[in-house]
């Protein structure tokens, strides 16, 4: 369902994702290395890599709240906006993407960087 | 006294390290040393029972932190190196080939030693525990197809042994002296629902209490169950009913130990210059010590507070979880605490949870794979959120709506 073009990737429609939720979107939709969670937080949206920096967890599973994502696995929480870890078990940033609301699409902007390899 | 400010920390586990990492990350510059007794970069356990022991994790999928953290943060790890003594008259420790090291604090992180079975031939070959990479890893090369495996204890440990055993191919026979492990942490509707699983999954549960470990001439153990005509046969035994905290150096150093080292609320020993954290402290006032995999994380960034004299992190409730068959148990707060249960979904499906009141607050939950519910009910907890039974029973009703201000 992914449509790639030059000015991002569309991963879903604005309303597909509620308010508290995510949707992962799969490496083969993007070309990415790792799987790419998109955040729905208080009406912005936030893209980081889903795979937790500490464990094995999706935080696409996890807890989002106040700007954070809370893994589901070791309850370790990231800045949903830079990647960057806010308490511990978690070390070490998750890569943060930019998602773009446009014609009512959510649009997936690789990070820098880590541009897409396909 | 060394001129440079050095902390020591003895022990390597999830507390030590993460002593070290609130340390740096509160904007701590002097030197930190972790001296670990084993060899390798420090591990974490809960593996070690779980994926390890399944042969799906290697020595480097458990590392506590990469080989880089050490060096990003200036963390200059000891291996192999045993501490022989604390001396805090002196500030410092004493290594066993008799180095001195100097250091403004000591942090005792020593863990614990798994309990011996305390019956004749406790201590057989045949007896293993579980608590190092080592003991895993010689535990995995044994649990093979066929093999008759006896698990002494039912609690976290042993649980999660006896569902790899399983899971492994092994015939395991499960022995604890309680009908119902765990009932009082996370009330008997989900303790029930988990140790029932045991027997779904073809382990032989038997609610007894071993009292003697025989080799009959045929080779292998006979565990005989006092009381109980009934015996178990085995080749391999693990042991898993509980730690002694490692308090040798705690004592020798003359500090206050009571089942455990015992501290204040910023890990404080007796002493002012020693703090001790994780499975080896029993915070002062608590009847128990915390083992729990958070409570050495939290221990952890509430010695690096106490160390540097800045104000503690409010402690929450507690947590933990266990993995096994296939399904994950979580807990928050203890059950014991509430004075009524409420129960989301139905025990029949396998998934659900109990939820514990008390005064209309929520104080405790337990869940079997229903990890949104604990994360909802830990903050539900924390934040004091007055709660309405009927509401939360109500399936349909999403606890993150509790939240929402």
């Amino acid at each position: 369902m992914s449509t790639t073009s030059s000015t991002g990737i569309q991963v879903a429609r604005v309303g597909d994702i509620d308010d508290g939720e995510a949707l992962r979107v799969p490496p083969e939709a993007t070309g990415h290395d790792d799987a790419v969670a998109v955040f729905h937080d208080a009406g912005a949206y936030y893209a980081l890599d889903d795979t937790c920096s500490h464990g094995r967890a999706s935080l696409s599973e996890g807890w989002i709240e106040d700007g954070e994502v809370e893994c589901p696995l070791h309850s370790a929480r990231f800045c949903l906006e830079s990647g960057q870890p806010q308490c511990m078990p978690a070390t070490t940033a998750v890569r943060a993407h930019r998602v773009e609301v446009r014609d009512g699409g959510l649009w997936l902007h690789l990070g820098p960087g880590e541009g897409a390899a396909g | 006294m060394s001129s440079r400010r050095r902390i020591a920390v003895v022990g390597a586990g999830l507390a030590a390290v993460s002593v070290c990492d609130a340390l740096r990350a509160q904007g701590y510059d002097g030197e930190l040393v972790l001296f670990s007794a084993e060899s390798g970069l420090p591990y974490d356990r809960p593996p070690l029972s779980k994926d390890v022991l399944l042969g799906k994790a290697r020595r480097e999928d458990v590392l506590l932190r990469p080989e880089q953290w050490y060096t990003e943060r200036l963390v200059t790890l000891r291996e192999a190196t045993v501490v022989r003594a604390v001396r805090p008259h002196e500030g410092g420790l004493e290594l066993a080939d008799g180095t001195a090291v100097d250091a403004d604090r000591v942090v005792l992180a020593t863990g614990g030693t798994p309990r011996a079975l305390p019956v004749p031939g406790g201590d057989d070959p045949a007896v293993h525990v579980l608590r190092t990479w080592e003991d895993s890893v010689r535990l995995r090369e044994r649990l093979l197809p066929g093999t008759r495996v006896a698990v002494v204890g039912a609690g976290l440990i042993g649980a999660e042994t006896a569902a790899v055993a399983v899971a492994r191919g092994c015939r395991v026979t499960l022995v604890d002296p309680v009908a119902v492990p765990l009932a009082g942490v996370v009330g008997d509707t989900v303790a029930g629902a988990l140790h029932g699983r045991h027997t779904t999954e073809g382990i032989d549960v038997i609610t007894g209490g071993v009292c003697r470990l025989e080799h009959p001439p045929g080779g292998g153990v006979v565990l005989r169950l006092a009381g109980q005509c009934r015996s178990v046969q085995a080749d391999l035994v693990v042991v898993g009913i509980g730690i002694r905290p490692a308090t040798g150096l705690a004592e020798a150093a003359g500090l206050h130990v009571d089942d455990g080292v015992v501290v204040g609320p910023g890990q404080h020993t007796s002493h002012p210059n020693i703090f001790a954290v994780g499975d080896v402290a029993r915070r002062s006032g608590h009847r128990v010590r915390h083992e729990h995999w958070e409570a050495a994380l939290r221990g952890g960034e509430a010695a690096a507070h106490g160390i540097l004299g800045r104000p503690l992190p409010e402690p929450g409730a507690s947590w933990f979880w266990s993995d096994r068959h296939g399904s994950r148990l979580e807990a928050v707060g203890t059950m014991a605490d509430a004075e009524r249960t409420v129960l989301r979904g139905t025990p029949d499906s396998g998934a659900f949870t109990v939820l514990g009141l008390r005064d209309g607050r929520l104080v405790a939950a337990a869940a079997i794979d229903r990890g949104p519910d604990i994360r909802a009910a830990r903050r539900i907890v924390d934040r004091g959120i007055p709660v309405d039974a009927a509401r939360l029973a109500d399936e349909s009703a999403d606890l993150r709506a509790l939240l929402k201000r």
